[in-house]
């Protein structure tokens, strides 16, 4: 059945594989379009560089009036990512916009990697450290990246 | 005795200066019933008509003077809280601003020229529609309506909060119009929306509330704010309520007090259901008795054992010591502890102290609500059907009955402004001091004459139902009553403004003691009204 939803993420879809913004991937699982699976690469010339991480996204039949619940699958070291991998994003909640598509989505959780928002921390030990002591925090985050090379 | 007395003519003068609107005009539904011992605010109620004609009459207001368009006028004055006086502030110092917060298009946008109509590609959909005047708020961001419809429809289930919907284009701010949203919305969608429209009038308006009746769809509109007091008002279905915190009425008690009184009695009550089973055992033969009227003074009507229903002791133990024959308002410490106690045992008789104190305090509070119920139910009963008995009975016109009523409508009051003063002493009057003497002296005063006036009603009063009586007999009778609800009234007067302005009786007590001043005191001047009423 088609619905507006399956419809907007068939075109998301297309839109993605044309014209693929950089250092994202992300496509629908193969038996249901509401549910995909995203790869993130840690940008270069960051501490993230490197990573692929993984989330996953759940689409509603609101979509894209509602925005989809985005989550980590990947474990992450982040101001602003739960340590269930759900993500505190403002685009995500209330300046959700149906002008949004996966593309637009993936972006900004790519941008949050290298701008964290230290002000709403999901993570209070990664907020404080990214705050106090970038050392440290850039030493976690290299943790990350390197046990998202072996996560299956 | 004028319920209004005080507030409203202090409020008139002073506070309505900065009263902006054109409501001043309006029928006021002052509650004035005589037997309201507190005062009462000015206040009106309102039903869905007249909400939605103050509703208009503001918009037509901002239309008129600003030059907008309906639509327009009305985002201004949801976004400025429905205050004319704001809107229009606010408009002449910075237009632009405005504009811009409301959601408005520039002014030089709305020249006009028709838009032709075009091809574009859907920002949500990604298919390429028909566009026209109709299918952007006039900021040019076209979108097709089967989007503009999930749009809205989404915005009009997430609640009131529509009202607000902007343009979906990134860091676009122009508001949704009210012709787009109907064009596009589903016929239930549109009608909720109708229904967010009128009811934001109450909602984002800060002197009106929803009444808290169940199912009531009336608002109440205080004329002056004060700050944090506590405002006692009554709805047209007949609930009563406090305007700032919506519990029940509860004056003369602070909201804050009773906020704290409430949570506690709720975190409390699952210990206290079984402590205070509906029913206490006769002293005397031990036989359950269930109290089903309002007076504390009881008679088992097995054994004839006279007791308070307070404290189980004896009635005719009741006297000066208790705070009157009536009354039984005396919390003691009973026991003092002396140095044999081990530790353990200190802090068990403490804990069953303090729990005992809170016991006292929560049982009268328990005790006088359930006795307000019942004189609401027994006012309801005598209105209703009761009164043309009487009529009747004793051969005289309804209008001749009125002392009945207001006895009735005074002891329902009364119980109702006793029962918060418990919920007051359990907060305020920890330590006993002189303060602590002075509040339960005129708690007591105030519940002496109100035990009188309820025994009169519930005994005395049924008599004439069943009982052959003279007319000089109720003559007599309509002497005693009427003195007993005017005597109750004063001495709730003094309880209320005593409590609401800090026992200021305390200090001029003092005074009297130690120098033998020349003002009369509080307790001095209760004492020769009690005793100038009489019995």
């Amino acid at each position: 059945m088609s619905t507006p939803a399956r419809k907007r993420l068939m075109r998301d879809f297309k839109r993605l594989q044309k014209d693929p913004p950089a250092g994202i991937s992300g496509t629908p699982t193969e038996s249901n379009i509401m549910a995909w699976q995203a790869v993130i690469f840690g940008p270069e010339d960051t501490p993230w560089e490197g990573g692929t991480f993984k989330l996953s996204l759940a689409f509603s039949e609101d979509y894209p009036n509602k925005a989809p619940v985005v989550k980590f699958e990947s474990k992450m070291f982040h101001p602003n990512i739960y340590n269930d991998g759900a993500i505190c994003l403002d685009i995500l909640q209330n300046q959700w916009s149906p002008i949004y598509d996966v593309a637009a989505i993936l972006t900004s959780v790519q941008s949050l990697l290298c701008d964290p928002n230290p002000n709403s921390p999901a993570n209070s030990e990664a907020a404080r450290l990214y705050s106090e002591c970038k050392r440290e925090y850039n030493k976690k985050v290299q943790e990350v990246v390197e046990r998202s090379w072996t996560e299956a | 005795m004028s319920a209004d007395d005080g507030e409203l003519s202090q409020g008139s003068a002073a506070d309505y200066e900065d009263d902006d609107d054109a409501f001043a005009d309006d029928t006021a539904c002052l509650n004035a019933a005589e037997h309201v011992v507190v005062p009462r605010a000015a206040y009106q109620c309102f039903g869905a008509v007249e909400v939605r004609a103050k509703q208009s009459e503001a918009i037509a207001r901002v239309v008129a003077v600003l030059q907008v368009n309906t639509d327009e006028a009305t985002q201004l004055l949801r976004t400025f809280k429905w205050n004319v006086n704001t809107v229009n502030e606010e408009w002449f110092a910075d237009e632009e601003r405005v504009r811009t917060s409301a959601g408005l298009l520039p002014r030089d946008a709305d020249a006009s020229e028709p838009e032709p109509e075009r091809v574009v590609r859907c920002g949500v959909c990604f298919e390429d529609f028909s566009a026209d005047a109709s299918t952007n708020p006039g900021c040019r961001h076209d979108f097709c309506g089967e989007c503009w419809r999930g749009y809205l429809e989404n915005a009009v289930d997430n609640g009131p909060s529509c009202l607000d919907a902007r343009c979906p284009h990134e860091g676009c701010g122009a508001r949704v119009t009210e012709a787009l949203a109907r064009r596009f919305l589903s016929d239930a969608a549109a009608e909720k929306l109708s229904t967010f429209q009128w009811r934001s009038w109450v909602d984002d308006n800060p002197r009106v509330k929803w009444c808290v009746g169940p199912g009531c769809e009336r608002s109440v509109q205080i004329d002056v704010v004060r700050g944090e007091r506590p405002v006692d008002v009554t709805c047209h279905c007949g609930t009563s309520f406090c305007w700032q915190c919506q519990e029940q009425a509860h004056r003369p008690v602070d909201c804050e007090t009773v906020r704290k009184w409430l949570i506690k009695n709720s975190a409390e009550s699952e210990n206290m259901n079984w402590i205070l089973a509906n029913t206490k055992p006769c002293p005397e033969c031990k036989r359950p008795i269930e109290k089903s009227m309002g007076c504390m003074h009881m008679t088992c009507s097995q054994c004839q054992y006279q007791f308070c229903w307070m404290c189980q002791g004896k009635w005719a133990d009741h006297g000066e010591r208790t705070g009157g024959f009536y009354a039984c308002n005396t919390y003691e410490k009973e026991k003092k502890y002396t140095k044999n106690f081990s530790e353990d045992e200190k802090r068990r008789a403490l804990a069953k102290s303090s729990l005992e104190r809170y016991m006292h305090y929560y049982e009268r509070w328990l005790a006088h609500g359930s006795s307000q119920v019942k004189a609401v139910n027994d006012l309801k009963e005598m209105t209703e059907s009761k009164i043309a008995r009487l009529g009747d009975l004793q051969n005289t016109p309804a209008s001749q009955l009125k002392f009945v009523m207001d006895a009735l409508e005074q002891i329902a009051e009364c119980r109702r402004v006793l029962k918060w003063t418990y919920g007051y002493g359990f907060y305020n009057m920890e330590d006993d001091g002189m303060k602590k003497k002075f509040f339960e002296y005129i708690q007591a005063d105030a519940e002496v004459g109100l035990e009188r006036l309820t025994k009169a009603v519930e005994t005395d009063l049924e008599e004439f139902f069943h009982e052959e009586k003279t007319a000089e007999e109720f003559d007599t009778f309509r002497g005693v009553l009427t003195g007993l609800t005017s005597v109750t009234a004063k001495y709730f007067k003094t309880l209320v403004t005593e409590l609401e302005e800090g026992l200021p009786g305390v200090e001029s007590e003092a005074v009297d003691a130690a120098g033998g001043g020349k003002k009369p005191g509080v307790l001095t001047r209760l004492a020769a009204a009690g005793g100038g009423a009489g019995k």
